[in-house]
């Protein structure tokens, strides 16, 4: 815009000043020709995109500390079946029993203290989420209040600490192994055997410099939920007398079985918080059933709240122990409706081909990337987009990162159902010493992870595309906002040759203020979007009703308000010269701040979002100039401008997502309110984009289309 | 700032439905201070006073209440290092904040204790409300005051016409407005910092050398001094208005259409410098230190000194001795630049504000409230410790001179990135601190980003300020040789 303003002192220049410096002519140059580089930095920007795959780099491990595989693994058979007879016992409880859950914490708890290691509960009651729009804001702890809830349900986690022998306690490694007391599950107890092997060697040890945590955390109420309170408590310790008091009356008033169990169990366990130093990393451990896998796998989670990303090294660590130690297949999530695209093959036959006629002519460029390949990242790289975007963490280890602990999930899935003891033992062997490997690199930490990349996009297990890479991609979108906004500005605020007044009076013109009252038009669709978007705290305190009727009331009452503002705002006069120019300028800067904040809060969300929003308000321009003009060119613009405007309104392009991905069979408008229920509940920063850049954004450009100027 | 425009631009409405007067201008005031009692009724949520950008170790009410703490427990209340404030603040803010943070512990029901300190933050924040809404009122009487020289001076250039009247709308009313609407002032005062009063004391001595009252001037500027030690250089433009009388166009005009008429001398009357009323001002400026010192010492005198109050107050705002980040650049800079050199980087820093007083002195000596304007301008981006009631200051301010500036450059680049990098630097801090994810330079980006903004601000609003008067001179030598 800077360049706008010189370009009105360069109109109006008299005759004895100097010429422009050379970076205002540039900018005038690009003002001037704004409709020739929105549209060439917009498709670079895609094809910056959809180049991506190609362009990611192998990882490698950037922290020397780690030295990851460089010390054999101690782990023997006697803690296999040791871990198996723990496993065994677990199991063999009566699934049945009321106090199974009691029973089985006992066992556990009985185990690790016979391991030396001190041995703790820790109660909670799950939290329901709330709505917090403010909580990305804060701290961690200040969204979160300590309500007292129902005392019918709780969880109790168990938690085994072992301290290092020759370390002073002040920091930690954490391992996390959901496990459900009431049910009996062979995955799970699998997991358990797993964790429990890696523990009782880490107890023998003499090498560890950080204090080991093993969380068994109670997944009847989830598992996020568990880990999650633990973690607060960990954190923030309640010295206020009263909410302590509430709690305890709460397990004691209710809780008979409880206190049997505390009865039963042994002096060393104690009932207080135990606690180890900071947080260096945590590993969730889980073990799956997936049926016909043609090797044991290895999944890895990494998305935490709002896109955040454990530090790479930590991912890299993991795959590296797993391919080339433990000869696991290492694999993250992708999205599988991308590999049925046949346009996606074509266009990586396409690149394949580029690649290899650029390989012909000069063997050093090689850039090339077979087809597999690149639709493989591509899938992957969706999906670790849309992970990133919906801001919602993909398993438990979300919990960390809220404290900055880097934590990943790693859910191992054999092949088969083991039924053979050697293959199992075999089995849990490999990937305990996948797990020993890490927590002995993590040990050898001198700092909290900080060599590697936080901000990334995984398009492999073993590729990534660092954000000096994406961000080129997405700053080539966005580049032609304020650039046509400049012009915009500039057209609408051009010197009236013919208005000028009487040149010997005092002319006081408000003229460079009037974009003043596009502003405020813009402001009030704004505040209509905080509206619409704290509605739904208010709709769903009513009760008994369904998601669909809580759609239909908020869309209901939302269409209510802006009518409302829309009556009360109405100007009678007629159009302005100008006014839809300084209107499109305004959303359009408006547009600009809003991805641009977005893309620092959350990157995934600011690029799907710039990639609807950048065409939609570029291309708005009011429909009866376009009638009136009747060119081929204005009815393209038409038909471009209808459909971006009716995709881009949110529940049509949720619904077309949807049924891209899934087929358009049964769709229901309950869907759309559930999936953003869960944004809320989550405080994903998405859903305060949608509902106060995007929404207000599409009115904005819907109310541009249909100006009558 | 979107907040302040818009609503200046419905009171623009509403005062062209009332056809003048007070009414529209009244209402909306009435809902600036409904407004920020309804923010104060939340103040969990918005945990505002535990912002960077809105308590800085001067104006943080927290270490106000360590300071009365201190205090009461027979101690100096500069021990620590935790209070910075004037010792007259503690005695009449200290009483509101202990109440509320000694019943914070001792009661032990949730309950009541949630009520309790909702009432005592609501019976603290209400000095911060009134403050405000004296800071708008004194907004509105200076610009009326301003308005009326200004019509006048053109009336006797000849220049003055029809559509000098911009509809029925002063722009008094409008500072004030922008003043009160502006979300920067909204969130230092709902906040809870000490800024509103140190802006109340700033704007109370323009106030008070617009009218022509010395002692009310020279009252204001011993305050504001005391309060924030940078408002010592209104003196010079508190001086020139009380010389000069407040803004009118350069001298050179009148002298030059005296010659064009000649024999007429009642218009050189305005361009005298009346020395009488300086030497009133310095006789009651030195009055009213003499009192506030003596106040001062008399509130230090059991557990410190006058000395030390110097030392810790004003030594502290020189010295640049806390280093927590803030919306200012010189926390970065004196964190990284070695311990040798900051002596030397102390008195550059210090010494651009002094650098640039006299040559804009000179240049807008006719225009001392736009100098004033300026100087607080400047001094709030070189200020070791900023805080967003500064900038509220100045922006309400700027709306003092909307005739003047109305064919200013850059009005739309502004505002966009004020209300950018508002949003930004908030976004950055989180990402530093809590995230673990960016660091101290992501955060300092949107601080030196601000500071070109300001720099931006001051350097066009001056030159359309300079280009107003130019066409003033083309206008009235165009009328001369008609």
């Amino acid at each position: 815009m800077a360049e706008v303003e010189k370009k009105e002192v360069a109109a109006a220049t008299p005759p004895w000043k100097p010429k422009p410096r050379p970076i205002v002519r540039l900018g005038i140059v690009l003002i001037s020709h704004s409709l020739l580089v929105s549209v060439v930095c917009c498709t670079a920007g895609v094809v910056a995109l959809f180049l991506l795959p190609m362009l990611a780099k192998n990882t490698y491990i950037s922290e020397n500390a780690l030295m990851p595989g460089s010390a054999s693994s101690m782990l023997s058979n006697d803690d296999i079946s040791e871990a198996e007879r723990l496993a065994k016992d677990l199991t063999s409880l009566n699934s049945g029993a009321a106090d199974a859950g009691i029973e089985r914490r006992r066992v556990l708890a009985k185990y690790l203290s016979d391991l030396g290691v001190e041995v703790g509960y820790h109660k909670f009651e799950p939290h329901q989420n709330q709505f917090h729009p403010l909580h990305f804001f804060s701290s961690p702890d200040s969204g979160l209040s300590r309500e007292n809830g129902s005392c019918s349900s709780y969880g109790i986690n168990v938690v085994g600490i072992i301290r290092a022998p020759q370390a002073d306690g002040k920091e930690a490694i954490v391992l996390v192994t959901p496990f459900n007391f009431r049910k009996n599950s062979s995955s799970e107890a699998l997991s358990i055997s797993i964790g429990y092997a890696v523990f009782s060697l880490l107890s023998r040890v003499t090498w560890l410099a950080k204090d080991i945590i093993w969380l068994v955390a109670d997944s009847q109420y989830g598992e996020y939920a568990s880990v999650a309170s633990w973690l607060r408590d960990y954190h923030i310790p309640v010295f206020s007398a009263s909410s302590s008091h509430n709690a305890d009356s709460c397990f004691e008033g209710n809780n008979i079985n409880l206190l049997r169990e505390e009865s039963l169990d042994r002096t060393e366990i104690s009932s207080g918080f135990r606690r180890a130093g900071t947080m260096a990393a945590a590993l969730v451990l889980k073990v799956t059933d997936v049926k016909g896998q043609l090797e044991d796998t290895l999944s890895v989670y990494a998305e935490a709240s709002n896109g955040q990303m454990p530090n790479l090294d930590l991912i890299n660590v993991v795959n590296y122990l797993a391919v080339h130690r433990q000869g696991l297949r290492v694999k993250v999530e992708k999205f599988l409706s991308v590999l049925r695209w046949e346009w996606i093959w074509v266009l990586g036959d396409t690149l394949n081909f580029i690649g290899k006629v650029a390989g012909s002519l000069n063997p050093e460029w090689k850039f090339g990337i077979s087809t597999p390949d690149y639709v493989e990242g591509t899938a992957t790289l969706a999906n670790s987009l849309y992970r990133q975007a919906l801001g919602i963490p993909t398993g438990p280890h979300g919990a960390f990162r809220d404290f900055q602990v880097d934590a990943i999930t790693l859910e191992i899935s054999p092949k088969v159902v083991y039924t053979n003891q050697g293959r199992r033992n075999e089995f849990i062997l490999r990937s305990a010493r996948l797990i020993e490997g890490v927590v002995r690199s993590v040990n050898n930490l001198l700092e909290k992870f900080h060599q590697s990349f936080f901000l990334y996009l995984l398009t492999s297990p073993a590729k990534f595309v660092s954000v000096g890479v994406y961000m080129i991609g997405f700053a080539l979108l966005v580049a032609p906002l304020p650039l046509v906004a400049a012009s915009l500005y500039v057209d609408a605020n051009k010197p009236d040759p013919s208005s000028q007044g009487p040149k010997h009076k005092l002319q006081i013109n408000f003229k460079p203020w009037k974009w003043l009252s596009a502003a405020k038009q813009v402001f009030t669709v704004h505040a209509w979007g905080v509206f619409v978007s704290l509605l739904p705290y208010f709709i769903s305190q009513i009760p008994n009703s369904t998601p669909a009727a809580h759609s239909i009331i908020w869309f209901s009452l939302s269409t209510f308000g802006l009518l409302v503002l829309y009556l009360i705002t109405k100007s009678h006069s007629k159009p302005q010269k100008g006014e839809w120019e300084n209107l499109k300028s305004v959303t359009i800067s408006v547009v600009f701040i809003g991805l641009l904040l977005m893309s620092v809060v959350n990157f995934a969300t600011a690029q799907i979002g710039a990639l609807v929003l950048v065409p939609a308000c570029l291309l708005a321009q009011p429909l009866k100039l376009d009638i009136r003009d009747a060119s081929l060119k204005s009815f393209l613009r038409i038909a471009c401008n209808v459909f971006i405007s009716f995709v881009a309104f949110p529940p049509v392009g949720f619904f077309v997502l949807k049924g891209v991905n899934e087929g358009f069979g049964d769709m229901d408008v309950g869907e759309f309110w559930t999936w953003l229920e869960s944004l809320w509940a989550w405080n994903s920063a998405t859903y305060i984009y949608i509902g106060m850049v995007h929404l207000p954004c599409w009115v904005l450009c819907l109310h541009i289309l249909l100006h009558s100027c | 700032m979107a907040t302040a425009n818009t609503e200046e631009e419905k009171s623009k409405s509403e005062q062209q439905k009332n056809h003048g007067g007070g009414g529209g201008f009244t209402r909306w005031a009435v809902l600036a201070v409904i407004f920020r009692l309804i923010l104060i009724y939340f103040p969990g949520n918005l945990n505002l006073s535990s912002r960077p950008e809105v308590s800085t170790p001067l104006t943080s009410i927290r270490r106000l209440a360590e300071g009365y703490w201190l205090k009461q427990s027979s101690m100096s209340p500069y021990a620590g290092s935790m209070y910075h404030g004037s010792p007259l603040l503690l005695s009449v803010l200290g009483p509101l904040t202990v109440k509320r943070t000694i019943l914070t512990y001792s009661v032990a029901n949730a309950e009541l204790k949630g009520s309790l300190v909702t009432f005592y933050a609501v019976g603290c924040s209400l000095v911060f409300v009134l403050a405000d809404l004296i800071s708008g009122i004194l907004i509105r009487a200076t610009g009326w005051k301003l308005q009326m020289t200004y019509r006048k001076s053109l009336k006797s250039l000849n220049l003055l016409n029809k559509s000098t009247d911009s509809g029925g709308l002063s722009s008094g009313d409008i500072a004030a407005l922008v003043y009160l609407w502006n979300p920067f002032t909204i969130v230092a005062c709902v906040g809870l910092s000490t800024s509103p009063v140190e802006n109340l004391f700033t704007i109370l001595t323009l106030y008070g050398a617009a009218t022509g009252i010395a002692p009310l001037a020279a009252f204001g500027w011993v305050m504001a001094t005391h309060l924030s030690l940078y408002p010592a250089i209104l003196i010079i433009p508190v001086i020139l208005l009380l010389g000069y009388g407040p803004d009118a166009p350069p001298s050179k005009l009148f002298r030059s259409k005296e010659n064009g008429k000649v024999g007429d001398d009642t218009s050189s009357q305005d361009i005298i410098f009346s020395w009488g009323r300086v030497l009133h001002l310095l006789v009651w400026t030195s009055m009213w230190s003499v009192y506030v010192l003596v106040l001062c010492s008399i509130s230090v005198k059991q557990h410190s000194s006058l000395q030390e109050m110097f030392q810790r107050t004003y030594g502290f705002i020189l010295t640049v001795e806390d280093l927590s980040p803030n919306i200012g650049v010189l926390w970065y800079f004196f964190a990284e630049v070695f311990d040798f050199f900051r002596d030397f980087f102390l008195i550059v820093f210090h010494s651009n504000i002094l650098f640039m007083i006299l040559p804009l002195a000179i240049r807008l000596k006719h225009r001392p409230c736009f100098l004033a304007f300026v100087y607080i301008a400047i001094s709030s981006m070189l200020k070791s410790y900023p805080s967003v009631g500064d900038p509220a200051l100045y922006l309400g301010l700027l709306g003092l001179f909307l005739d003047e500036l109305a064919d200013m450059q850059f009005s739309f680049f502004l505002f966009c990135g004020y209300v950018g990098v508002s949003l930004l630097s908030p976004v950055m801090h989180n990402l530093w601190i809590w995230r673990g994810t960016g660091n101290a330079n992501f955060y300092y980006a949107t601080a030196m980003a601000y500071a070109c903004f300001q720099i931006v601000l001051v350097v066009e609003s001056v030159s359309s300020m300079l280009n107003h008067d130019r066409k003033l001179m083309k206008l009235s030598a165009s009328k001369l040789q008609k």
